[in-house]
C-alpha cells in the first residue's frame, strides 16, 4: 500500500556546498540519501514529493560538517499480508517462482500455485496447466495475494499465494 | 470452588493425550515387563486425588519406583501439567508438610524419619489453571495444523535440510537467503545441501511429489482424521466448556499451601469439617476435602422480590442521594431528598397500595401536624385551579381525540397534556393530572407521560413532584 508521509532526517553536508545553492544542495543530497531506500517502518521510499521544513545547521566539531534537520514529504510503498498485488514474475524454479512488485520481491511456493499447474522444467521453466492454456514463466505478470510478511530493519521479502479466486496469470508475454 | 469438574478434566486429557507416553528412553528395549505405558495416566489419576504431595509419597502410594516417577513427572512439568518444588529440609521441615497432608489427607502421615539429615524434598501439585489453557491450546493446535494442511491455504510452506547431521528448517520467508544462483534450488544456509519441501507432515510419501493422486489421497486421509478428532475428543471438548466459567482451583505455591492448611488445620481443630479418614475415603475419586477453603457461602440479595416493607425502609435508611432528574422515572420509589426537592416530606408515588398505607401511617404521625396550615392552604388553591382546568381541558381533549381518532387513548392524552404542559404553573399542571384521572386510567396516563418525560427534563420533574402531591392529597384525605 502507498502512504504519503512527513519523515524526517539529519543531513551532513560538506562545507563546500555552502553557498547560494545551499538548499538546493540539501535536497538533492536527500534525495541522493533516502530515495530507493526501505526501512522496517515505513517500507520503501518511493519518491520525495516536498520538503516541510530545513531546521538549523549545526556545525560538527572538527570536521565542519554541518547537520542539517530535514523534514519531508514523501510516498512510501508498504506492502501488508493479505494485500493483493499484482507483480512480473522474476524467476521460476521447481520451489515455485519469484516476483517483483516495484521494490518488493515476492516468493509463491509451489503449493500456493493452483494444483492444476505443474511445473516444466527445460530453457524456459514454467508452470502451466494441463491444457497450456495458461503458463507463468519469466516475465509473466501475476496477481497475487501477499500472505506473508518478513521485515527486517533495512529489508522486506513476501510470500505471496495464487492459488485463489481472480488470482494468476493477468498477462502473458508469450502470447502477445 | 469446585474441584471435580477439573479432575475430570485432568482425566480426560490424560486419557487423550498421554495414553501411550512412554518414559522409557527409546534404546531400552520394550520388553513386556518395562513397558509402562499408561503409567502416566495413572499418576496423572492420583495427583488428581490429592494437592500438594511429596513425590517419595506418591511413589510408595502408587508402589512405583521413585526414580521412575520423578521421570513421569518431570515429563509433566515439561508439559506445564504440574508444578513442581524442590527443598532441601530436614526432618523437621518435612513434618510441617506432614502436619499440612495431616489435615488434608489424614492418614499419610509418614512418622519416623527423625533424621537431622538434610534431604532434598520434591513436592508436586496439579497446576489447574495451567492444565486448562494447555489443554485448549493443544487442540487448537492440532485442529489449525490440520485445517491448514487440508486447505492447503495460507501455508508458509517449509524446507527442511535432509542431512541428518543438520536437520534445519526453513521457512519460505527465507525464500530468498536460500536461493541459488547454481542450480536454482534452495540450499542449506549450513551444509549447502539442497532443502526439500516439508509438505508431507502427516502422511508418508506415496508416489511423487506432485502427483495429483497422491496429494488427493492425503487430503481425504486428513479429512478423515481431522472428523475422528472431532468425534473422539468430544468429551474433552464439552468438559473444557463446562469447566470455562467455573473458578479454577488454586492451591498456590507449597508454602502458601503448607501455611493455610495448616491454619485450616488448627482452626478446625475439633469441628467435623470432614476431616476424617473414613469420610474422605467416602468421597469416592472426589479426593481429599480442602479444609482450607472452609464452607462456601454465597449469598445472595435479591432487591425487590422481598416486602414493600423492607424495600420501604431500605429506601428510608439508604438512599437519600439527589437523583438527577433525567434518572427519575415514573414508577421509582424515590423520596424528596433523592429528588432534590425542598420538602422534607416523603412521597411515594408508586402505584403499589400497600406502600402508601404503610407511608402513610408514618407520615400522619410525624408530618401531617407540622404542616397542617400549609397543606389546608394548598388544598384549596388546588382545588380552585381544579375546577378551573377541568373545563378548559375537557374541551382540549376532546378535540385532540377527534382530531387524532386512531391513537391510542393514552397517546392521546400525552399529546394532550403536552399542550397544556408548557404552562409552567405547578398548579395548573396538576389540574391536568386531574383530567387523566377522570379517564379513570391513571397508570396509562403514566405511561403515556413517560416518552416526553425523558426528553424534557423540566417537565419531568414539574409532573414527578405534581403526582406526588396527588398522592398526598389522598393521603390528606384518608388520613
Amino acid at each position: 500500500m502507498f502512504f504519503h508521509i512527513v519523515l524526517e532526517r539529519n543531513i551532513q553536508l560538506h562545507p563546500r556546498h555552502f553557498g547560494r545553492s545551499l538548499r538546493d544542495n540539501i535536497v538533492s543530497k536527500l534525495m541522493k540519501d533516502v530515495e530507493g531506500t526501505c526501512s522496517g517502518r515505513h517500507g520503501f521510499v518511493v519518491a520525495i514529493t516536498g520538503i516541510e521544513e530545513i531546521g538549523k545547521g549545526l556545525i560538527r566539531d572538527g570536521t565542519g560538517f554541518v547537520t542539517f534537520p530535514v523534514k519531508y514529504q514523501c510516498v512510501v510503498f508498504r506492502p501488508f499480508k493479505g494485500e493483493i498485488l499484482e507483480a512480473v514474475v522474476s524467476m521460476v524454479n521447481k520451489m515455485g517462482f519469484f516476483a517483483e512488485a516495484g521494490p518488493v520481491q515476492i516468493f509463491v511456493s509451489n503449493h500456493l500455485i493452483p494444483d492444476d499447474m505443474e511445473f516444466q522444467s527445460g530453457d524456459m521453466p514454467n508452470y502451466t496447466t494441463s491444457d497450456g492454456s495458461v503458463k507463468i514463466q519469466k516475465d509473466s505478470e501475476v496477481r497475487l495475494k501477499i500472505i506473508g510478511t518478513r521485515v527486517d530493519a533495512t529489508e522486506i521479502f513476501c510470500i505471496g499465494t495464487i492459488k485463489d479466486d481472480f488470482l494468476g496469470v493477468i498477462n502473458d508475454p508469450s502470447a502477445t | 470452588m469446585s474441584v471435580e469438574p477439573f479432575n475430570r478434566l485432568v482425566k480426560l486429557a490424560a486419557r487423550a493425550f498421554y495414553d501411550d507416553i512412554t518414559t522409557k528412553g527409546d534404546n531400552q528395549p520394550k520388553n513386556g515387563r518395562s513397558d509402562n505405558r499408561g503409567i502416566a495416566v495413572v499418576v496423572l489419576d492420583a495427583l488428581t486425588r490429592r494437592q500438594w504431595v511429596r513425590e517419595e509419597d506418591l511413589a510408595k502410594d502408587l508402589k512405583l519406583h521413585s526414580k521412575q516417577l520423578r521421570r513421569t513427572l518431570r515429563f509433566f512439568e515439561e508439559e506445564k501439567l504440574v508444578t513442581r518444588d524442590h527443598r532441601r529440609e530436614t526432618a523437621k521441615g518435612a513434618k510441617i508438610f506432614s502436619a499440612a497432608v495431616a489435615a488434608t489427607v489424614d492418614g499419610h502421615t509418614k512418622e519416623g524419619d527423625e533424621k537431622i539429615k538434610m534431604h532434598t524434598h520434591s513436592y508436586c501439585c496439579l497446576d489447574y489453571a495451567q492444565i486448562y489453557d494447555v489443554v485448549r491450546y493443544r487442540l487448537h493446535r492440532m485442529k489449525k495444523k490440520l485445517k491448514d494442511e487440508l486447505e492447503d491455504k495460507n501455508t508458509v510452506q517449509e524446507y527442511i535440510c535432509p542431512s541428518p547431521t543438520c536437520n534445519r528448517r526453513y521457512t519460505a520467508l527465507d525464500a530468498l537467503r536460500l536461493y541459488s544462483m547454481v542450480d536454482e534450488y534452495f540450499h542449506c544456509e549450513m551444509c549447502n545441501t539442497e532443502l526439500v519441501a516439508d509438505s508431507d507432515k502427516f502422511v508418508a510419501q506415496e508416489g511423487g511429489d506432485g502427483d495429483d493422486n497422491a496429494r488427493r489421497r492425503r487430503r481425504e486421509k486428513i479429512k478423515d482424521m481431522l472428523q475422528k478428532m472431532e468425534v473422539q475428543l468430544k468429551p474433552l471438548m464439552d468438559q473444557l466448556a463446562r469447566v470455562k466459567d467455573l473458578a479454577v482451583p488454586e492451591f498456590g505455591t507449597l508454602l502458601a499451601w503448607e501455611l493455610r492448611a495448616s491454619a485450616a488445620a488448627r482452626a478446625a481443630n475439633g469441628d467435623a469439617n470432614g476431616n476424617d479418614p473414613s469420610k474422605s475415603s467416602q468421597n469416592g475419586y472426589g479426593g481429599p476435602p480442602m479444609p482450607f477453603f472452609g464452607e462456601t457461602k454465597v449469598e445472595v440479595a435479591f432487591s425487590g422480590t422481598e416486602g414493600q416493607e423492607d424495600k420501604k425502609s431500605e429506601v428510608d435508611h439508604t438512599s437519600l442521594k439527589v437523583l438527577p432528574p433525567w434518572m427519575i422515572k415514573q414508577g421509582m420509589n424515590l423520596t424528596k431528598e433523592q429528588r432534590g426537592g425542598e420538602v422534607k416530606q416523603e412521597a411515594k408515588m408508586d402505584g403499589g397500595v400497600s406502600t402508601t398505607e404503610t407511608s402513610e401511617d408514618k407520615k400522619s404521625i410525624t408530618e401531617n401536624d407540622d404542616k397542617k396550615n400549609l397543606q389546608d392552604e394548598y388544598v384549596k388553591a388546588y382545588y380552585a385551579a381544579l375546577l378551573e382546568k377541568q373545563k378548559e381541558l375537557e374541551a382540549a381533549t376532546k378535540q385532540e381525540e377527534l382530531s387524532n381518532a386512531q391513537m391510542l387513548d393514552g397517546e392521546a392524552s400525552t399529546s394532550s397534556s403536552r399542550q397544556v404542559g408548557m404552562k409552567s404553573k405547578r398548579v395548573e399542571d396538576e389540574g391536568e393530572e386531574d383530567v387523566e384521572w377522570e379517564e379513570a386510567a391513571p397508570v396509562a396516563a403514566g405511561n403515556a407521560n413517560e416518552p416526553y418525560k425523558v426528553d424534557l427534563n423540566v417537565e419531568a420533574d414539574a409532573t414527578a413532584d405534581n403526582e406526588e402531591d396527588d398522592d398526598d392529597d389522598v393521603d390528606w384525605e384518608e388520613g
